[in-house]
């Protein structure tokens, strides 16, 4: 279930529940409730809107009601468009009608990292986009010290050039080096 | 129909398998990759009316990139898949035994 329809489903069951405590509160006449007074309250809310509309009418709402306003459109507008957004495919396209899962791409990648002298282990996380080739985001783990800009400079050229061996377009490639400690990394120094 | 889609099945199954770089079929990483009718099933092969989705696992390390293996592929399976638009989804890489 995407993020849209989650939120308004969780909206939905939370005024669900409430109205099932309200309604279990007033039936049973707990904590001193009645159902007589359930109007009372009623009116009490209506009057609240009813109030809240004569002051937009007027335009006269406070400014935190309206930035409040305001956020809550932007916020909308924003779940709006990410739940137009078509999904991301789940596999990596190649060329036409030749698709590679991104689990392959990602060992692919890690094994040309992790060929990389002076890279201790990596972790990659790989995404699918609508046209060919794979976005690919290399975290590499690194000694303190080290010359980070020649290490991505290599770590760049061979992860291209292995996915360009294999045959795997390559969409974006997103490199960072982590200054690790040695003993805790995948290639463990003694 | 049905039947011939299962024959048909049964035939781009063996023609992948049978191609230099092919480990073996796959399964399907988000659904099972197969085609059905009744009571049997070809795994590895999805074949609707428009299209032949093939899954498959290549070998380690690999003869030839993967595009030039899938174009492999659907040169083998073209005669069986006629008019329908050949697939080829690549899920896995698997290290030949002689490679261990």
């Amino acid at each position: 279930m995407r993020i849209f329809n989650r939120i308004v489903v969780v909206l939905l069951l939370a005024g669900l529940a409430v109205l099932g405590v309200y309604m279990v509160v007033y039936s049973f006449e707990a904590f001193g409730r009645q159902l007589s007074d359930l109007s009372t309250a009623l009116q009490g809310l209506t009057s609240g809107v009813e109030g809240f509309a004569s002051d937009v009418e007027n335009g006269s709402l406070p400014i935190l009601t309206i930035a409040l306003l305001v956020a809550i459109a932007l916020l909308g507008l924003v779940l709006l468009i990410m739940e137009l957004k078509p999904p991301s495919p789940r596999r990596v396209r190649m060329q036409r009608g030749t698709y590679i899962a991104p689990d392959v791409v990602r060992g692919e990648v890690e094994s040309a990292a992790e060929e990389t002298p002076n890279v201790l282990g990596s972790t990659t996380k790989v995404g699918a986009k609508r046209r060919p080739g794979a976005l690919v985001n290399l975290q590499a783990d690194v000694r303190r010290g080290e010359d980070t800009n020649a290490i991505k400079s290599e770590l760049r050229e061979r992860v291209q050039q292995h996915l360009a061996r294999t045959g795997v377009p390559l969409g974006r490639l997103k490199l960072k080096l982590v200054e690790a400690d040695p003993r805790q990394t995948k290639s463990r120094v003694q | 129909m049905a039947d011939g889609i299962l024959n048909l099945a049964r035939a781009v199954s063996a023609a992948a398998l049978a191609t230099e770089g092919v480990y073996s079929l796959g399964t399907g990483r988000y659904a099972e990759a197969a085609t059905y009718e009744g009571s049997e099933k070809v795994s590895g092969v999805v074949v609707t009316p428009d299209e032949v989705e093939i899954h498959i696992v290549a070998s380690y390390p690999l003869a030839r990139p993967i595009p030039e293996l899938a174009q492999q592929i659907r040169e083998r399976v073209a005669a069986e898949a006629g008019e329908r638009r050949t697939s080829v989804v690549v899920e896995d890489i698997e290290v030949t035994r002689e490679d261990l």
